[in-house]
């Protein structure tokens, strides 16, 4: 009996990294020699005959010129703009999917009771559409001759250019892109709070209000912020919504200025530096989301 | 008996667990890097022929300095008396929309060949896709602002004009042009003006400089440019004056021709791409520079109800003020059926054609027969898009890009981005 838990043991403790196996191999394959052959690009020193960077796969040869211009300018010269913009759009569609996706996984996980299920299919629906059909059908609807220019048109307002670098309409583009993503999370978040707090909360003599300001906020605090970091990481490096619905360098976002290098030119070294700048801003807020969700479930224990 | 699941606490030994947030926050950290995984395609072993400094290793053809390109024994032009090659595929790296599918179809039948075109948008696409490792191609359409590159790079094979009777269609100073004399490794396809085109039936005048109805902020909003640097910078050169040489290495004026389209961005919401054919007839663009092929092929676009009139097209009066330019036909070094594309480039020169191809793309080749009257009197080109036609004086007098120094470029292409970023 001993010897056979021993066993068990000895079984759980290969089974565990086993598991662990895909994970790593994935993770090796499809990110970090992506990440090194991107530095390799970055860092490289020498251009051929069409004017593209040779890799230096050699950390020992890299150069740092390509990717010193592409900070300078990224910090005080021409991508400076590039950068503001990214950032603000990104937080301004944020708010937007908190504005928006908040109550909708609010309403799935504690009031659409038996209508759960057609809910969620319902905010998972889009995603069965092509994302790029989606966004064609944002063009239909709001160019000039558009339904939306139609309906204002009615009450009197003169046509808007919709489309013709208009950040209101990359921003809510992303956001619309972007919510599923942000909805998702979140109400795995709030389907998990026990239903027990909130009936404490009332029998204790709270009100609505107060009971989701002091018991459900806090509890999805943390789902609140995942959804945030997977909204926000590929909503950032975004290029092709701007292009389809703007197209204008009025609202030229880092994805796009990294596009340009990569696949409409052969100066891709800086392209990778773009990349690796994007990566370390990410990273940054990346780092504050594990100590957050550190912090979170020491508190738990 | 050991049965976890009887354990009725369930917590009595902790299991590592891949928790939903940790599944969560791995998720997260691969995101990072997918976002990068194309790049990898991008960093394959390569012609280590570095480069620096203001020369190029090959010569730069210019029209008052014609370059006869190099033969090598290394990548010599098929034989003489082989038949074409028949079955499986014939791959056509070309522009979009720039071959008549009839014309596609009607061969790939002839020859029992599936006839596949990869498009790509730009010369820069054109040049990665070609050399993408175990990629072969047929057909390819390069510029004179590629070619001593890519036959130094041993990209495409010199052609056997024993194979090419047509060639005699041809204006004379195309069977022997300034970027390869002798035609020994390409032949023309379309020769195009670059010029402004507008809306006739929304722009009340064009002012006798045209390509200031770029900078007028009465049509703002609708207003395009070619996505295209040397044809962006280069126009906004001529138009503020600053000199008639568009591939001038000369960093103050690069600049000031890229300054003055970064102002367009605030005055104007200028936009870039190169869909004129369809953005100004769908009414999209008011005002959008363009090749004289898109106005041409724009007649086709029309919405129903709308006739030709409402397009226009300006470029300067006189040849020698005109921007001209013109794709050539290639066959890769890479090539599987090249007896077959032999016979497809002879096909294009065809009087009969290329007249045909010339109806479904809208540019004109430069083949004798078809002048600016005929087109006009066979009702090809509306009488009212008349300065669309491009005549020999133009490739002789006008103004051309040509291949540069990879210094030069850099330096275009610096204040390429500059523009693209929003100035």
């Amino acid at each position: 009996m001993a010897d056979r838990t021993l066993d068990h043991d000895r079984a759980a403790r290969r089974l565990w990294p086993a598991l662990a196996l895909p994970g790593t191999f994935w993770l090796i394959a499809l990110f970090l020699v992506p990440f090194y052959a991107v530095m390799a690009v970055a860092f490289s020193g020498y251009i051929n005959v069409f004017g593209e960077p040779i890799p230096a796969w050699n950390p020992l040869s890299w150069k740092f010129d390509t990717f010193t211009q592409v900070l300078s300018a990224s910090v005080t010269g021409e991508y400076r703009a590039v950068w503001i913009r990214t950032g603000t759009y990104t937080v301004a569609a944020l708010a937007i999917c908190v504005a928006v996706g908040y109550p909708v996984a609010y309403y799935t996980a504690r009031l659409a009771g038996k209508r759960r299920g057609l809910v969620l299919a319902l905010i998972l629906a889009p995603w069965w559409i092509n994302y790029i059909t989606r966004m064609l059908a944002w063009v239909n609807l709001l160019q000039d001759d558009g339904y939306v220019n139609k309906t204002l048109g009615i009450f009197g307002v003169a046509p808007i250019s919709w489309l013709s670098g208009n950040a209101f309409t990359v921003v809510l583009a992303l956001a619309y892109g972007y919510l599923p993503f942000f909805i998702i999370p979140l109400f795995a978040s709030l389907d998990r709070i026990d239903q027990r707090l909130l009936e404490a909360s009332r029998d204790l003599g709270v009100g609505m209000v107060r009971t989701f300001l002091h018991v459900t906020l806090p509890l999805s605090k943390i789902g609140l912020v995942t959804a945030m970091v997977i909204t926000a990481l590929p909503l950032t490096g975004d290029y092709y919504t701007n292009a389809i619905v703007s197209g204008s360098p009025n609202t030229t976002m880092v994805g796009n200025q990294v596009e340009l290098f990569l696949l409409q030119g052969p100066q891709k070294n800086l392209g990778a530096g773009l990349v690796l700048l994007l990566s370390l801003v990410l990273m940054f807020f990346m780092a504050y989301y594990l100590v957050l969700t550190q912090r979170a479930s020491r508190e738990t224990r | 008996m050991n049965f976890e699941g009887f354990d009725p606490a369930g917590r009595r030994r902790p299991r590592p667990q891949l928790s939903r947030r940790r599944l969560l926050q791995g998720t997260v950290w691969l995101g990072a890097g997918v976002g990068a995984a194309p790049l990898l395609g991008a960093c394959g072993g390569d012609n280590p022929a570095a480069s620096s400094g203001n020369s190029a290793p090959y010569p730069l053809a210019r029209p008052d300095r014609p370059v006869k390109l190099p033969i090598k024994d290394s990548n010599p032009p098929i034989d003489d008396g082989l038949d074409p090659e028949t079955g499986g595929v014939f791959k056509i790296l070309n522009y979009d929309a720039y071959m008549a599918p009839g014309i596609m179809k009607a061969f790939g039948a002839e020859y029992d060949v599936d006839v596949q075109v990869t498009p790509y948008t730009n010369y820069d696409e054109m040049l990665s896709k070609i050399r993408a490792p175990g990629q072969s191609f047929d057909l390819v359409f390069p510029g004179p602002g590629q070619m001593s590159k890519m036959v130094f790079t041993d990209l495409i094979q010199p052609l056997n004009h024993s194979y090419i009777p047509n060639l005699e269609n041809l204006w004379p100073e195309y069977q022997d042009p300034w970027y390869d004399k002798g035609a020994q490794y390409t032949v023309p396809y379309t020769i195009y003006t670059t010029g402004v085109v507008y809306r006739a039936d929304r722009v009340s005048s064009v002012p006798e400089n045209g390509y200031d109805l770029i900078w007028d902020e009465k049509y703002a909003g609708k207003i395009y440019i070619l996505d295209d640097m040397w044809e962006a910078i280069g126009m906004s050169m001529l138009r503020n004056g600053l000199t008639t040489n568009i591939n001038t290495s000369d960093a103050s004026l690069v600049q000031k021709a890229t300054d003055s389209l970064i102002e367009l961005i605030d005055s104007v919401n200028i936009k870039a791409n190169i869909n004129a054919y369809t953005e100004v007839p769908e009414g999209k663009a008011t005002i959008h520079q363009g090749w004289s092929g898109d106005v041409i092929a724009g007649q086709y676009y029309l919405p129903k109800g709308e006739t030709p009139e409402v397009l226009g097209y300006w470029v300067p009066e006189e040849s020698s003020k005109r921007v001209t330019g013109n794709d050539c036909i290639a066959i890769p070094k890479s090539a599987k059926k090249p007896m077959l594309a032999h016979t497809l480039i002879n096909d294009l020169l065809d009087n009969d054609i290329s007249l045909r191809n010339f109806g479904w793309n809208g540019y004109q080749p430069p083949i004798n027969k078809l002048s600016a009257e005929y087109l006009i009197d066979q009702g090809y080109i509306p009488k009212n898009l008349g300065s669309a036609v491009v005549v020999p004086d133009d490739f002789k007098t006008g103004i051309t890009t040509y291949e540069v120094a990879p210094s030069t470029e850099a330096l275009w292409r610096q204040n390429w981005s500059k523009f693209k970023a929003g100035g």
